[in-house]
């Protein structure tokens, strides 16, 4: 049995090879980045280009601080913020709303979580002109109230969790519960939740990077004066000439939060697909 | 917790307990309305949220698409002016074949690839599997706006990676986005990089709910991988697969962005409008040119249904090839 | 080294004009009760280069109240910002900078703009008068005071020009070149001489030049109709980019590509209204300082571009707002401007003094600008710009000309795609 199962995966070096390259690819734009923001910004227009990190990164990220009009690091601390809230909301009202939609039966259930898969295929923009005047009226224009609270829920988010909790989820252990009376609440908290724990961890961070890296709306609505990160970014190339250097530095520096949450929490996610998948 | 009490099972139809016995009468009643109620209240912060800051700026646009509408002065009714005015639009309907093209260029190889990725990475001997499967999924970690200025050093005409590689095999310098053929494969090359990982990802989880077992009688049976991929893997990864699908067409008909930073910023999309999408386009009418945001509004409409019927197909298809 | 001579220079004569305004400043404050307190800071807001970064550390320390300078990279970033930031009330600088181009479309609602007139000393007879019309609202009221007119030369690489086999010298090289023809032949003699090299980044860069020697209507009549299909000035500065196609390394301008083309030699000559002088000199870097010279424009005169500062009603300190525009737009500043990043002085003071007549520009080999486009100040004539000038130029007729430029399409083609596209990105 056991050499039976080795054979069934065995990996070739092929296997090996095209997921080396694969990772180069992906990684090598993210370099480049690296590579321009640690160099000083005569060597970008170099030929040959430059392929190694250079030693400018201090006076590249001190012309960042320097830079009045960015406002670099309020825009920093808005985006932990807005990310941590929307992700935590997310997750909460997605895996509550997809455990309902999966598990429970009531009266309008498939017409409701068709009316959600539609809500999906609304383009952003649709929206976008009279959210903005609605951001006014509610006199939330320039406060983080309006690029938080309208990303609360995701129709993506309670989709997500729908599917995973239908297979990952068994019924039995839900019944289970109701037998020990538990309360659906109960049920969701003790049973459903830890078992959506990998989708969620998935969700969660593919929401936290969503909102990280989402511009245009809070270019619409936020000033300035105080920025989300990549609202900070834009008004760090300002002149007729772009400082590559400097904005490949704070791209950089912006995208650091993200690579840890993804190196700190990717591993447990990645290997908790597996478990929970395998589980069930 | 309550694992260890042991309470009889409430049968579905329980006689109405004795009077004297409230608590319990109490507690079950309570259940069965949390049975029957609770469900409406774990959707309603969606349907709440939702409703007020995506249906009813939605339903608003509806309603701007059927007028004149000057976002800094008028507007008069015009009923469905603005949609016949669609159908002998140029700029709309090329707008609409370059989103279809890009749209082609991108999805296509993209969840190709992340099915073979996917394969690859769903092996259990597999060795640093979380390295290789956290690499892949780095291009989605960097913001549109960071790619979209490195792909553009690289399509640059005179100086670009893109035109020095294509000079070893004899190739002439490409005008990457002087032409619409060129500056959709620039740009779709933008979109398959960044989404290739995110889709794997998902592509794998869906194949890690696969029972192994399945695997390894076919196994027994004599079946080579090949043949255990187009006959276990495929049929049942076809829910996340469809899931995929919706995604992709979704992201895809909605593209704006990547196009918007490659063309330097103009909403125009290139010179001829080569590469302007649907989306772009909507942007250019309902915002940019104040003017005209009621017709914009009738653009936005006009894709929002464009990618219904889109969704629908995809569905319809993926679920009879996969048949 | 050259730096701290600017700097020190520079502070010396904006020491002098402060002295003297806030002398003037004081005496307003006599008049009125203070209203509101200090300003605990001001932005100010450009695109571009205006020259403003000496100008303002001066300013704040001089009157301790903080100046924040910010800067948008191009027009057609700015001018969507600022519709925004007018549209909610809230978001825009405290001095905000107009560009000709879309001045227009921001005086069809003066409301917004603070009439300037009251608040600081008059200066109705200091500026270009034309200029100083212009800044003036339909009802009259003072919106804006001028800062610069962008009159025209060339910019050129004397290095590439020496290596194909054409004179240096300034006023050999505008010898060169009297009209569009000599300019095309001079183009083509470069071409040869260099081995098939491009003389010129774009012809769209041309057809900015041409477009603003013609000092007649231009996209639209006086009455604010659309006339790109009839306007002779249109057609004028149309043929004249067409045939310079051949000049063209079909780079666009302000794309990443043309800022490095400066560096790269991607191109031997630019067209360079005073203010575009920064430009050069940032995209080109340091290690092509002295390799940059100054000549005159084909066919003469013209003015492309120039701006004038206004005060967004929104603002919270309309006084202290109007203060540091009329300090920023004064004669010693807008000298101070001029040496720093090239804009061109529309106070009539600034045009007469001496430190800005002699001044010669380092970078540019030392060429005498302040003397060359001095002089053609004078010629300048204002020229009616429509409501959306700027978007049919850039969107309509600038793109136009790529697609030919590009060979994406014929010249017919590209003409009739025009006509088609203004009357779209037009109308208002």
């Amino acid at each position: 049995m056991i050499s039976a199962s080795k054979r069934l995966w065995h990996t070739s070096p092929l296997t090996y090879i095209a997921l080396v390259l694969a990772t180069l690819l992906s990684i090598y734009p993210f370099y480049y980045m690296v590579v321009i923001g640690t160099r000083t910004l005569d060597s970008i227009n170099d030929v040959p280009p430059p392929v190694t990190p250079g030693g400018a990164f201090t006076d590249n990220f001190g012309r960042v601080l320097d830079n009045d009009a960015a406002n670099f690091l309020t825009g920093m601390m808005n985006s932990i913020i807005v990310s941590s809230v929307v992700t935590v909301s997310v997750v909460l009202t997605g895996s509550l709303a997809g455990f309902a939609f999966a598990k429970l039966r009531f009266r309008g259930r498939n017409v409701l979580l068709l009316s959600i898969i539609v809500t999906m295929m609304i383009p952003t923009q649709l929206g976008l002109i009279p959210l903005w005047g609605m951001m006014q009226t509610l006199g939330w224009y320039d406060t983080l109230y309006a690029v938080t609270v309208p990303f609360l829920v995701t129709a993506f988010g309670v989709f997500m969790m729908r599917q995973y909790a239908s297979q990952a989820v068994s019924d039995e252990l839900i019944e289970a519960g109701r037998v020990d009376g538990a309360s659906t609440l109960r049920i969701y908290w003790n049973i459903v939740l830890p078992a959506l724990r990998p989708a969620a961890g998935v969700l969660g961070l593919l929401t936290f990077m969503e909102t990280w890296n989402s511009f245009l709306w809070p270019y619409a609505v936020l000033t300035p004066e105080n920025p989300t990160l990549q609202v900070s970014l834009s008004f760090l190339s300002y002149a007729y000439y772009t400082d590559y250097s400097q904005v490949f530095a704070a791209t950089a520096v912006g995208t650091l939060p993200l690579v840890i949450v993804f190196l700190l929490f990717g591993r447990q996610i990645i290997g908790g697909i597996m478990e929970g998948a395998v589980k069930s | 917790m309550s694992h260890s009490t042991t309470v009889a099972p409430p049968t579905p139809a329980a006689p109405p307990s004795p009077p004297g016995d409230t608590p319990k009468r109490w507690r079950l009643s309570l259940a069965r309305l949390d049975i029957k109620y609770s469900p409406y209240l774990y959707i309603a912060p969606f349907f709440l949220v939702f409703g007020i800051f995506g249906l009813y700026p939605m339903l608003r646009t509806l309603w701007m698409s059927l007028h004149d509408w000057d976002m800094i002065g008028d507007h008069t009714f015009i009923g469905l002016d603005n949609y016949t005015r669609l159908l002998t639009d140029e700029y709309f309907w090329n707008a609409l074949i370059n989103t279809f093209g890009i749209f082609v260029l991108s999805t296509v190889p993209q969840l190709l690839l992340a099915l073979f990725l996917a394969n690859l990475l769903n092996r259990t001997l597999l060795r640093a599997k979380t390295f290789f499967r956290m690499a892949i999924f780095i291009p989605n970690v960097v913001s549109v706006a960071a790619v979209a200025i490195v792909f553009g050093m690289l399509y640059q005409r005179e100086y670009g990676l893109a035109n020095w590689l294509l000079g070893f095999v004899g190739i002439d310098q490409i005008d990457w986005d002087g032409q619409t053929w060129s500056s959709w494969t620039a740009i779709a090359s933008m979109v398959n990089w960044r989404w290739t990982g995110y889709n794997t990802l998902i592509l794998l989880a869906g194949m890690q709910a696969i029972p192994r077992d399945l695997y390894e009688a076919a196994e027994i049976d004599g079946a080579g991988q090949w043949r255990q991929f187009w006959r276990i893997t495929l049929p049942l990864l076809r829910p996340t697969f469809i899931f995929v699908v919706i995604l992709s067409t979704i992201g895809g008909m909605q593209l704006f962005t990547e196009p918007l930073l490659f063309g330097n910023g103009n909403i125009i999309g290139g010179t001829q409008r080569d590469f302007q999408t649907l989306a772009m386009y909507m942007y250019e009418m309902g915002i940019t040119n104040l003017n005209s945001a009621g017709y914009g509004a009738a653009v936005a409409w006009a894709l929002f249904m464009i990618i219904g019927l889109m969704s629908l197909l995809n569905f319809v298809l993926v679920r009879r090839a996969a048949k | 080294m050259s730096l701290t001579t600017r700097r020190s220079r520079l502070a010396a004569s904006a020491l002098a004009a402060i002295t003297a305004v806030g002398g003037l400043a004081a005496c307003g404050n006599d008049d009125e009760p203070a209203a509101g307190e200090k300003p605990s800071k001001l932005v100010v807001e450009t695109f571009g280069e205006f020259g403003y970064d000496e100008l303002v550390k001066q300013y704040e320390k001089d009157t301790g109240i903080k100046i924040e300078l910010r800067k948008t990279a191009q027009l057609r970033e700015y001018r969507p910002k600022l519709v925004r930031y007018l549209a909610t009330g809230k978001g825009a600088g405290d001095v905000v900078a107009l560009e000709e181009g879309i001045l227009n479309e921001f005086k069809s609602n003066p409301r917004n703009w603070v009439d300037l007139a009251p608040l600081i000393d008059d200066h109705s007879e200091d500026y270009l008068p034309w200029k100083w019309e212009l800044g003036k609202a339909p009802d009259g009221r003072l919106m804006g005071l001028p800062t610069d007119v962008g009159s025209l030369a060339v910019c050129y690489r004397k290095d590439l020009f020496e290596a194909a086999g054409l004179p240096t010298d300034r006023d050999e090289v505008s010898a060169l070149w009297p009209d569009w023809d000599s300019f095309l032949e001079t183009g083509r003699a470069y071409k040869e001489g260099s081995g098939g090299k491009a003389l010129i980044d774009t012809i769209v860069a041309v057809s900015d030049a041409a477009l603003f020697q013609q000092g007649d209507d231009l996209f639209y009549d006086k009455e604010n109709n659309i006339i790109a299909e009839t306007s002779p000035a249109v057609k004028a500065s149309w043929d004249t980019a067409t045939s310079m196609v051949e000049l063209s390394a079909q780079i666009e301008t302000w794309s990443p590509e043309w800022s490095g083309g400066f560096k790269q030699g991607s191109f031997a000559a630019t067209f360079c209204p005073s203010w575009m002088l920064g430009i050069v000199s940032e995209n080109s870097g340091e290690e092509n300082k002295g390799k940059w010279d100054v000549a005159a424009v084909p066919g003469g005169g013209g003015n492309w571009g120039g701006s004038w500062l206004a005060v967004p009603e929104q603002s919270a300190y309309h006084e202290e707002a109007a203060k540091l525009a009329e300090f920023l737009t004064n004669a010693t500043s807008q000298v101070e401007a001029f040496k720093a990043k090239g804009p061109l002085p529309t106070h009539l003071e600034a045009l007469q003094d001496d430190s800005f007549l002699s001044y010669t520009n380092e970078y540019f080999s030392d060429a005498p600008t302040g003397k060359i486009f001095g002089e053609s100040v004078s010629k300048i004539e204002p020229i009616h710009l429509g409501p959306k000038h700027q978007a049919v130029k850039e969107n309509a007729f600038g793109l136009a000309l790529r697609a030919f430029e590009n060979g994406q399409v014929s010249e017919d083609e590209a003409w009739q795609q025009f006509i088609k596209d203004a009357q779209i990105q037009g109308a208002f």
